[in-house]
């Protein structure tokens, strides 16, 4: 279990600057997953950390020793690919056997090491079997085997999941997780996929052009999105942003939307701008009910689409000329052309400049 | 109503007229290209099979038959197996050579690095001269009175050194191996560059990761992915180096003496200055016997066939 400190990680490939700046936290036993679109950096910044790319300016510390230097080999970092890199002449055993072998383990070690880690992922049936002759899940398991018998001081995964089916997908994101709990290692997840970032992680480090926008506890970024970015790329169905101008009603403001609808808006300290972006998740969406409270707003659209997904229905509707989706308990579908009666509570709701995309507090 | 079911009994007929030739027809469709195939493959074979029976020579008429007379005359000798023995001391150490050395440019030239595509290009004319030029041209620069490899060596020594590059019964085969290995390194550095960069770079990271050295990195990951081109490469430079002549023959010509004589060389010199043309197809189906054993050999024992 070690911890691991980056501060002020810059790296270019050619004219491209793909990390800008990184400063980060990882404190040991630590389950951290970077997260972000493609292209954002997540994984050069994983890549980096594993001594594959060269640190050009900045630092990096594993379990308070400056790695900068050091080869992929010295780091004792095992690492899990995305196409699951298992050495195709070798079979299982000797795959899995592969780092303690180069390590120049005695033999009677490697086999128990192998066997424990190959009974712990449920593949001993397969060790004498070529990595052609597995399933994707399987590779994946052996790719995971092949990482824990080395008892690195960290783990990294880079895009583990993105090559299997998606129930497998829900499969191994769960042994993962179990993974972390019994091991208790340091782990680095790269993922474009906010679902595993938000099951995963304990730590969710969001990026985007090389930066960090947000970094913190899955539900805290959920909950308080720094930024519209950070509001729009964690959830699914993501969240719903209106754009409205802010009009004063004798002491308090309100927003007027473009199709004449006013929102009322909460008091501020700072006051608002002249326009405003209002951010509301499908889920906060909700069929309107006779009980009302005092920040409820309710209003009347005809729905668009409707999709149903079994145990939730997604509804399309019209907010001030943007398509929102509300996400209603399945019993309760109606049909497009039809009048549906939504409400939300002010207080779910996340508000945003609409110019620099900040949350305004 | 009588029209009607005639139509549909025309229909099948017709439907298994041409279904019938069919089968012969794709026979039909190849037969030229396979007789063309034959004429120029086969002919020559079994043409010259004949005349190492015979006892045809350039100088005379007599084309009657000797019976095995040529090939019992093969195992006496003793110039032809020197050949085949000088034939495989340039192949036992250029091949190596030419691979060793062809690997480690390949690897080297792997990274990326300012002008690579400039220097993949000269780094391969070498191959793309003729071997009879390239000879000519090593032939110049070995030159004892004019070339500048003596030049080079004496300004090294301090003082004036004399080789005699195509004559010296010691430098020979140093030069011959020089200009051949200078030639067709390129060939083998092109081959295992293009295999070296189709290795999956994330088998070699996570190799790394793993612990593993430079050599373990190798051997149990790079080798057995680049093997199955390498062994190609090696079996073509391998029979090409058996068949050498070119190169040679500009050089010293088989001399000094039949020192450097191989076995191209010498069924050349029987078949076109001794005019032993009966006895030179008798050679032609030794090697071309020999040549099929070791060539299938290889082929199983690198597993090529699978």
């Amino acid at each position: 279990m070690s911890d691991v400190k980056i501060s002020g990680l810059h790296k270019t490939f050619g004219q491209v600057h793909v990390l800008k700046g990184i400063d980060l936290e990882i404190p040991a036993g630590e389950f951290t997953v970077l997260v972000g679109p493609s292209g954002c950096g997540k994984s050069t910044l994983l890549r980096t950390i594993a001594g594959l790319e060269e640190v050009e300016q900045g630092n990096i510390l594993i379990a308070g020793v400056n790695v900068n230097t050091l080869r992929p080999r010295d780091r004792n970092i095992a690492m899990v690919f995305q196409n699951y890199a298992l050495y195709p002449y070798l079979n299982v055993f000797e795959n899995i056997a592969f780092g303690l072998r180069a390590r120049k383990m005695p033999d009677s070690e490697v086999r128990s090491r192998v066997h424990f880690a190959a009974e712990m992922l449920g593949i001993t049936g397969l060790l004498d079997r070529l990595p052609r002759e597995l399933s994707g899940g399987q590779r994946q398991r052996v790719a995971i085997g092949r990482a824990i018998v080395r008892k690195a001081q960290l783990f990294l995964f880079d895009e583990p999941l993105s090559n299997l089916d998606a129930q497998l997908r829900d499969e191994m994101r769960g042994e993962i997780k179990r993974l972390h709990q019994d091991l208790g290692i340091t782990m680095i997840y790269v993922t474009h996929d906010q679902i595993e970032a938000m099951t995963l992680a304990d730590k969710i480090v969001l990026m985007r052009g090389g930066v960090i926008e947000q970094m913190g506890a899955p539900l805290t970024i959920y909950e308080r999105p720094a930024n519209r970015f950070v509001a729009g790329f964690l959830g699914s169905p993501k969240m719903n942003f209106i754009l409205g101008d802010v009009i004063n009603r004798g002491s308090s403001h309100a927003m007027l939307l473009t199709d004449g609808e006013t929102i009322p808006l909460p008091q501020r300290s700072g006051g608002w701008g002249q326009s405003i972006v209002l951010g509301i998740r499908p889920q906060h969406l909700e069929r309107s009910e006779p009980i009302t409270s005092v920040n409820e707003v309710r209003l009347k659209r005809t729905i668009e689409i409707v999709q149903p997904t079994g145990s939730r229905t997604y509804i399309t509707i019209n907010i001030g000329g943007a398509q929102c989706i509300a996400e209603t308990e399945s019993m309760e579908i109606g049909r497009p052309g039809e009048l549906i009666e939504l409400s939300f509570d002010l207080s779910h709701a996340v508000f945003f400049d609409p110019i620099s995309g900040a949350a305004l507090v | 109503m009588t029209y009607a079911p005639r139509a549909k009994h025309e229909s099948t007929v017709s439907r298994q007229s041409t279904r019938m030739p069919d089968h012969n027809f794709r026979y039909w469709i190849i037969a030229p290209s396979v007789f063309l195939l034959l004429l120029i493959g086969l002919f020559p074979l079994i043409y010259s099979l004949v005349v190492s029976f015979q006892q045809i020579t350039m100088t005379d008429y007599d084309t009657s038959f000797a019976g095995l007379d040529n090939y019992l005359h093969l195992f006496e000798d003793a110039r032809l197996w020197q050949s085949i023995a000088h034939t495989l001391v340039i192949t036992v150490i250029a091949l190596p050579l030419e691979l060793l050395f062809g690997l480690a440019m390949a690897h080297l030239f792997l990274e990326k690095m300012p002008g690579r595509q400039i220097f993949i290009s000269l780094i391969v004319l070498p191959t793309v001269i003729s071997p009879v030029v390239a000879g000519a041209t090593w032939r110049l620069l070995f030159d004892q009175r004019y070339g500048p490899i003596n030049q080079v060596i004496s300004w090294l020594a301090g003082h004036e050194v004399v080789l005699l590059w195509n004559i010296t019964p010691h430098l020979v085969y140093p030069a011959i191996l020089i200009c051949e290995i200078w030639q067709w390194t390129p060939f083998m550095f092109l081959i295992l560059l293009a295999a070296l960069s189709n290795v999956d770079k994330s088998l070699t990271e996570a190799a790394e990761l793993d612990g593993a050295g430079f050599w373990r990195i190798f051997f149990k990951i790079v080798l057995p992915a680049i093997w199955p081109v390498m062994a190609i490469a090696i079996l073509i430079r391998g029979v090409d180096l058996f068949k050498i002549f070119d190169v040679i023959w500009a050089l010293t010509s088989g001399g000094p003496g039949t020192m450097t004589e191989t076995v191209s060389i010498y069924t050349y010199v029987q078949g076109f200055q001794q005019f032993e043309t009966s006895y030179t197809a008798a050679i032609a189906f030794l090697i071309v016997g020999l040549m099929s054993m070791v060539v299938i050999w290889a082929i199983r024992r690198m597993g090529l066939a699978k």
